[in-house]
């Protein structure tokens, strides 16, 4: 039929653009920087694996007060890593769901991890019963680390890291959807800040040699929501979420989504698929 | 959790220096899509998938931007709109010009179409290609319209407010839902299909994210008929069953607009505001179940017409007038009847006219599972005060209250139009307010 052909031809009529002039960036330049991500990367596992540790033994020992205290700083490593982690699956899933990704939210025998211990300390009130989750949320970082140990890092998918993280914050860090039940969300959403900036600023040099309006227009957007974050840092940590005035959340929407489109155009810029 | 990343079709080719001639090809191939959708809307059908895009002849209907006024008002209504309102993200005067110059250029690509940047294939494309690789207008106008909120203390506009623009208040039977009120900039987007008015948000959202941010929005349609040659045209009937339109004032009749619709020298508004207009938008949900329910003579008796044509109780079709002076106790068309205290049709009630361009919206289901629908209720006038606000006075505690539930839109001044491509949207009153 007519029209099927025809989008064949424009299919056609656009591959012919993929060679268009882009930065010229060799595939060897990449190597160092990703180098450099997989050690960032390994570190902020170990320090996951020792924060998982610490937390999920509160829990089990009962501990509430504890446990709720450790909670918000306990997941940091793993949000600034995020576009790592995710590339397993079932592990992100089980341990960072939240209860929307389950038919029967919050009661659903799948919802696990970070979240579901968090329900129980910051809903339920009470450390009963979450030995389970703890006991299987320590295999699964654990079993992370093995994992990323192993693993080749796909350089599009290193850069393509920095706007994952920016979709993560403009979806669910901005309205507090990440951490509903103990309202720690900042703690997220920096890591999710810091990650992707950690990203950028290893790719820097390369993009910067074509184009510096780029790279300048980007580190002031950085610098923008950092700012607007460190007003609510705090002796050992963060200001709970619903302390963020609606005027700054509005203040970081700019930026943030403006960071999402620029950092998308980063693969586009290394001259990555 | 971050959303899993979908396997993407790649789009790798071979390198061609020339990129003039891959945009040929492309328009070639564009050229070619357009043929072939006219093709398959006369050949019969041997090779058939319930999934081939619907036929229209209209996608190439464009309404032209500049102008004294915007489009859009008196601009006969397509058959899909939406309003999307916005708050303001520039904190500094200069991207604030920046602001109305990017919203200006956005505007003109979409209401005339034609072929976004293209780029390199490693990069996010530069158009969403919800449309295809070319847009096409398919009658799209962008109505830009300004809360009171743009006048306070953040770009030194304070001075230059529209006369009568105010935030709107809740009427008695309001139930305003906040995340559905208000905002710095509506925009009124309308086309011949949903898709391009979704298409247009989307453009404004992926090229402004560091100036605007979305504060609500709101679908609408209204039925397509068929066309009867010879007969007068019909009002579209909105969810109520009723035909909605019947008694707006003639939008070709230009001294008529002037006077009812158009803000004009010689009165008390500042000067950047002439040939602009105030914009009313509600959020009017309709009790449908309830409605349903309800016996027909008093559907009638509320609205004040006729069903099935939509005549008054005095006359035979939708055009013809009420004659209220020879009813004055409302035997015929009741004294509480909806059109008869919208329009009371006395001499003092002249300065009241509005001209009515709504949308039926449908949105999903309640909590107790009726259906979330109603009426995206958008009008304008010359005079806020005299118009919208006095009306709606006069109807609050309507019999038709218990079926309808207002819970949001906002009140806001239309600009006036862009007169050339030199000229640009919000162009005026930053010149009256030393910005441009
Ligand atoms: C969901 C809410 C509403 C429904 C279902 C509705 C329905 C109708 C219908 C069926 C008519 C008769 C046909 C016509 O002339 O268009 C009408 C007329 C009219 N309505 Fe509404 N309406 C609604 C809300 C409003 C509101 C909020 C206003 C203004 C505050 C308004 C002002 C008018 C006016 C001015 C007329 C024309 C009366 C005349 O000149 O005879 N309506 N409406
Ligand atoms: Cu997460």
């Amino acid at each position: 039929m007519k029209i099927r052909h025809s989008a064949a031809m424009l299919t056609l009529a656009l591959g012919l653009m993929a060679g268009t002039a882009h930065a010229a960036v060799s595939p060897s330049e990449l190597v160092g920087p990703v180098t450099d991500y997989k050690i960032y990367v390994t570190e902020n596992l170990d320090e996951l694996v020792k924060d998982t540790k610490a937390f999920t033994d509160a829990v089990k020992a009962g501990d509430l007060a504890k446990a709720k205290a450790l909670y918000g700083a306990s997941r940091v490593h793993y949000e600034g890593i995020e576009p790592i982690a995710e590339l397993f699956s079932d592990l992100d899933g089980s341990i960072d769901s939240r209860a929307d990704d389950h038919e029967k939210k919050e009661q659903d025998p799948g919802f696990t991890g970070f979240h579901r211990i968090e329900y129980g300390l910051f809903v339920t009130g009470s450390t009963d019963g979450l030995t389970p989750f703890a006991d299987k949320l320590m295999s699964d970082v654990l079993d992370l680390q093995k994992r990323v140990a192993g693993l080749t890092f796909p350089p599009e998918k290193v850069v393509g890291g920095a706007a994952a993280l920016l979709e993560e914050v403009a979806s669910s860090k901005i309205s507090g959807e990440e951490d509903r039940y103990a309202h720690t969300d900042l703690f997220d959403f920096q890591a999710n800040i810091d990650g992707a900036k950690k990203i950028f600023e290893l790719f820097r040099p390369l993009i910067e040699k074509s184009d510096k309006a780029f790279v300048k227009k980007v580190a002031a957007n950085f610098a923008t929501v950092d700012k607007i974050l460190a007003k609510y840092k705090t002796a050992d940590g963060y200001e709970y979420y619903d302390k963020v005035t609606e005027a700054d959340r509005k203040a970081l929407s700019g930026p943030v989504n403006t960071l999402a489109e620029d950092l998308s155009k980063m693969r586009g810029k290394l001259g990555l698929n | 959790m971050i959303e899993r990343e979908k396997n993407h079709d790649r789009l790798d080719a071979p390198a061609s220096p020339d990129r003039r001639r891959v945009l040929a090809g492309l328009g070639l191939a564009g050229g070619v899509m357009v043929s072939g959708l006219a093709q398959a809307a006369t050949t019969a059908d041997t090779d058939a998938h319930v999934t081939d895009a619907p036929i229209s002849d209209h996608m190439r209907e464009a309404q032209p931007f500049h102008g004294l006024h915007q489009a859009g008002i008196v601009t006969a209504r397509p058959a899909n709109g939406m309003i999307a309102t916005f708050d303001v993200l520039a904190t500094t005067k200069e991207d604030l010009v920046r602001l109305f110059k990017t919203l200006n250029e956005r505007i003109v690509f979409l209401t005339t179409g034609g072929l976004p940047p293209q780029l390199d294939p490693r990069y996010p494309p530069s158009d969403s290609g919800i449309l295809g690789p070319v847009v096409v207008p398919d009658n799209l106008t962008m109505t830009v319209s300004l809360g009171s909120s743009m006048f306070d203390d953040r770009f030194g506009l304070k001075n230059f407010k529209p006369a009568r623009l105010s935030r709107m208040t809740g009427s008695p039977n309001d139930a305003l839902e906040p995340e559905l009120c208000h905002g710095d900039i509506s925009v009124q987007i309308c086309s011949n299909t949903a898709d391009v008015n979704i298409h247009a948000l989307r453009d404004l959202v992926k090229n402004m994210p560091d100036l605007l941010y979305l504060r609500w929005k709101q679908e609408g349609s209204v039925p397509v008929m068929p066309r009867k040659p010879g007969a007068p045209a019909e009002s579209a009937r909105n969810f109520l069953g009723f035909r909605d339109g019947s008694a707006n004032p003639n939008s070709s009749d230009a001294a008529l607009m002037d006077e009812i619709v158009w803000v004009q020298p010689g009165k008390d508004e500042p000067a950047w505001t002439h040939y602009g207009s105030y914009q009313a938008v509600r959020i009017i949900r309709n009790f449908v179940e309830r409605w349903d329910r309800t016996p027909l003579h008093e559907q009638q008796q509320i609205i004040g017409r006729v069903k099935a044509t939509g005549a008054p109780f005095h006359g035979k079709t939708e055009h013809d007038v009420p004659d209220y002076a020879s009813d004055p106790e409302g035997k015929a068309t009741p004294v509480d009847a909806h059109i008869r205290l919208a329009n009371p049709r006395t001499a003092q009630t002249q300065k009241n006219l509005i001209l009515r361009r709504p949308f039926n919206y449908s949105n999903g289901v309640s909590k107790a599972g009726q259906l979330e629908m109603g009426l995206l209720f958008i009008c304008y006038q010359a005079d806020l005060e005299k118009g919208f606000i006095t009306v709606q006075k006069r109807l609050d505690g309507e019999p038709l209250e218990e079926y309808l539930k207002p819970v949001g839109g906002g009140f806001f001044f239309t600009l006036p139009g862009v007169r050339d491509k030199k000229d640009y949207l919000g162009r005026p009153l930053l010149a009256a307010a030393g910005l441009a």
